[in-house]
């Protein structure tokens, strides 16, 4: 299973820890924290595998690894999914 | 020509004939009333705005007139129409004037799509706009009648119009309306303010509108850049305090007030990014009006600094 | 009053003018183009206007002023555009999985078709067309998914159930586009037959293998099915949907045999009458290119004499907008009378008669009288 980002491409904006993101797909603004943004973010250069999209994540944000949980990263996977802002895809990559 | 130049007696013939054309900013209006109460308060209000003629194109034909009919006698009615439709349920008659400007609000924020339109008083002072966007608080209107009775230019009191090609603020320099005590802290803090009569028992109250200073309205053509955002909010008691506020909540603030920010996708966010971008963005907490005056003409010497 | 006959004559005669001849527009003295924005604002053809003037390059030549009202309405319409196409993709998102195929009805089915209805166009709701052993599964699905059943009382509730067409409509939690979910094109109580099945064999796919249109033809009669049977008491008519008819026809007309296919599937599927007076006012408004071969082969499914002049009146009066400040009593009965018309063939009279009935009651009562904004708001472009 892999995460793709979905859509067109997406607007930024940065202030103080929150991450503003204008969808032109949806036409939706959306308010995301730190580790949201960073999945997101993390997906738009291009595919990873579950594992790989919370690796990055980790080391975006300067975190230990395994020190975010599955579950946290679960949720925000999920919300992006709903939001149609990635797409879980029923395949694999295959290795460099 | 303004409206002044005519006759109470010729206005009041106009309103009931073909419509009074009068200009608010950048919007033409063609108004008709049958009402003789309300063509009285009009005359009084409106005398320094401009007065349209035949040649132009109107943008909103509005009418306050008694509904036909029986209920014309069963129990005194003014009904708000647009085009020949009315969206809103009758009101009282002695409801008639504040009625036409709740409805020509309704106008603009319907079918000015043309135009990012933010929910916000903004006032202008030296080219510089200050914008003091509606939040929980209250308060905005009271602040925007004083400012604009203490050397600032009154660009608009409810619509912070923002021309999407340069993000310019357009004015729209229209009648502030204040509501219950606000009314009487203005005619103490200012009383020479034009104020016109007050309508009890409104859906909102105790209704009284204010005419801006004439050199706002002589300078309705003239746009403002953006300068500051302040969300002002009146706390009894409290001194006047002006407080960085974090731009994501600004930004928040601003968008999710907006009359129309979703319709103009990705333009608007574009827009009210520029906008906080290159605004300071601060919240305001006062109690008396003096202390506010001083204290927002300070803030408005530090942007030339 | 030959006054309010001039008003009204004038008004529609600058709508059409506009319609057929954009090109003339920058030549419109101030006075005309003020009514001609209001009376295309009623018609909700404001935005055909400006999408036909973009088209020609035309835009900066007519008065600011009217361009900002353009504008306005191009904005609100692109907006609803992004609403409507998002909308669907996430209905295919949730239908993931199962093996549900839909058919995109009206708006939605122009503009994902990319057909040339949808240019200028607003589309307020998304209209689903969906096997009636299918309903079932693709509301659970949906419900499951973050969309919720629309409030309305018990009796709408049975009212759209058992006798209409389609189940209430659905609405996402976080969005507020609402979308329609049909199971066939008209109610079952209605005098006009219409089995859904044949709909469903002919209906082509898009580039998105679970979505669907209806075949051209289908097309055609379903829009002037539309047209016909659901008036609006205010409105009448729209003559904004008999434009769609009139885009169609011309797009489609480009397809060999179209014509006479379209006359033989109104037959089969029990059309004649719609499609009659469909190509009649079309030609007659929009100088739709209808060949007199097709009319002829039509004739049989004309009303008798007198109950076609009479048609012909009502249906112009309710077709076409009045001048805003001269509304004329016959105009608002003809549409009045086209929507009671409207009910009539879509339920037997004894229901009509309870149902309008009832809803006069609720008015009275004053259910649901609240001010529905942003409904307004799109009757405005």
């Amino acid at each position: 299973m892999i995460l793709v980002s979905a859509g067109r491409r997406l607007l930024w904006q940065e202030w103080d820890g929150h991450y503003l993101v204008f969808q032109p797909s949806s036409a939706e603004t959306h308010v995301f924290n730190e580790t949201t943004a960073l999945i997101l973010r993390c997906l738009e250069e291009g595919p990873l595998s579950i594992a790989e999209a919370r690796a990055w994540t980790e080391v975006a944000l300067d975190a230990a690894p395994g020190e975010l949980g599955a579950d946290e990263f679960d949720f925000a996977t999920r919300r992006l999914e709903e939001l149609g802002l990635i797409e879980y895809r029923d395949e694999t990559i295959a290795s460099q | 020509m303004i409206i002044g130049d005519l006759s109470r007696q010729e206005c009041q013939e106009i309103l009931a004939g073909k419509g009074l054309g009068i200009q608010f900013g950048p919007f033409n209006l063609r108004i008709r009333s049958n009402l003789k109460s309300f063509a009285a308060v009009a005359y009084q209000l409106y005398e320094p705005y401009p007065l349209l003629t035949a040649a132009v194109i109107s943008d909103f034909h509005v009418d306050m007139n008694s509904p036909p009919g029986l209920r014309r006698w069963l129990r005194p009615q003014a009904c708000f129409a647009i085009d020949g439709h009315s969206p809103f349920a009758p009101y009282n008659l002695e409801h008639a004037f504040p009625a036409l400007e709740w409805g020509i609000n309704w106008c603009v924020a319907t079918r000015a799509h043309h135009l990012l339109m933010l929910h916000s008083a903004v006032v202008e002072r030296n080219g510089q706009a200050i914008l003091f966007p509606a939040w929980p608080g209250h308060g905005k209107s009271t602040l925007c009648t004083a400012l604009v009775h203490s050397g600032w230019r009154l660009l608009s009191d409810e619509f912070g119009l923002v021309r999407p090609e340069d993000g310019m603020l357009l004015p729209l320099p229209r009648l502030i309306s204040l509501k219950n005590d606000s009314i009487d802290v203005i005619r103490h803090f200012r009383p020479e303010a034009i104020i016109g009569p007050s309508f009890q028992a409104t859906r909102k109250g105790t209704v009284a509108h204010v005419r801006p200073p004439v050199d706002s309205i002589q300078r309705a053509q003239e746009p403002a850049r953006p300068r500051c955002f302040v969300f002002p909010r009146w706390i009894a008691g409290a001194p006047f305090i002006l407080e960085a506020m974090p731009k994501s909540q600004a930004f928040l603030m601003v968008a999710t007030n907006a009359f129309n920010y979703e319709v103009l996708d990705e333009i608007s966010f574009r827009l009210v990014i520029d906008m906080v971008n290159s605004c300071d963005c601060y919240s305001l907490r006062y109690s008396n009006l003096d202390e506010a005056m001083a204290g927002l003409d300070e803030l408005s010497r530090s942007f030339d600094a | 009053m030959p006054k309010l006959a001039n008003a009204t004559q004038r008004a529609q005669k600058l709508l059409l003018e506009a319609l057929k001849s954009p090109e003339n527009l920058p030549a419109l003295p101030p006075a005309d183009w003020e009514l001609l924005l209001r009376v295309a604002r009623r018609a909700r053809l404001l935005g055909r206007l400006e999408s036909d003037l973009s088209r020609a390059g035309l835009l900066g030549d007519i008065p600011p002023r009217a361009a900002n009202h353009l504008k306005a309405a191009r904005n609100v319409i692109e907006h609803r555009k992004t609403l409507v196409s998002w909308e669907v993709n996430r209905i295919v998102w949730a239908l993931k999985g199962t093996q549900v195929s839909l058919i995109l009805l009206k708006g939605a089915g122009y503009l994902l078709a990319g057909l040339p209805p949808a240019r200028g166009r607003i589309f307020a709701d998304v209209d689903l067309l969906v096997p009636e052993d299918q309903i079932r599964e693709v509301e659970d699905r949906l419900v499951g998914r973050g969309w919720f059943k629309t409030q309305i009382d018990p009796y709408d509730d049975r009212y759209y159930r058992v006798w209409m067409h389609e189940i209430p409509p659905l609405r996402h939690q976080e969005r507020g586009t609402e979308i329609d979910i049909h199971h066939r094109l008209l109610p079952r109580t209605s005098h006009l037959k219409s089995d859904p099945a044949p709909l469903f064999a002919a209906a082509l796919p898009l580039a998105e293998p679970r979505l669907r249109v209806l075949a051209p033809t289908d097309m055609v009669l379903h829009a002037l099915v539309h047209l016909f049977l659901e008036g609006d008491p205010d409105e009448g008519l729209r003559l904004r949907d008999l434009v769609d008819v009139h885009d169609l026809l011309c797009h489609f007309a480009q397809q060999p045999g179209f014509w006479a296919s379209l006359v033989a599937r109104a037959r089969e599927l029990g059309f004649e009458r719609p499609l009659f007076y469909g190509l009649q006012h079309a030609q007659r408004l929009f100088a739709t290119p209808v060949p007199a071969e097709t009319l002829q082969n039509l004739a049989d499914a004309a009303p008798r004499w007198p109950i076609r002049k009479l048609m012909e009146g009502l249906i112009n009066r309710a077709l076409l907008p009045g001048h805003p400040d001269h509304p004329t009593r016959s105009a608002s009965l003809a549409r009045w009378l086209i929507y009671v018309r409207a009910h009539w063939l879509r339920m037997p009279p004894i229901l009509l008669t309870r149902h309008l009935w009832f809803k006069a009651w609720l008015r009275f009562r004053g259910v649901r009288k609240r001010v529905d904004l942003a409904q307004l708001d799109l009757k405005q472009q």
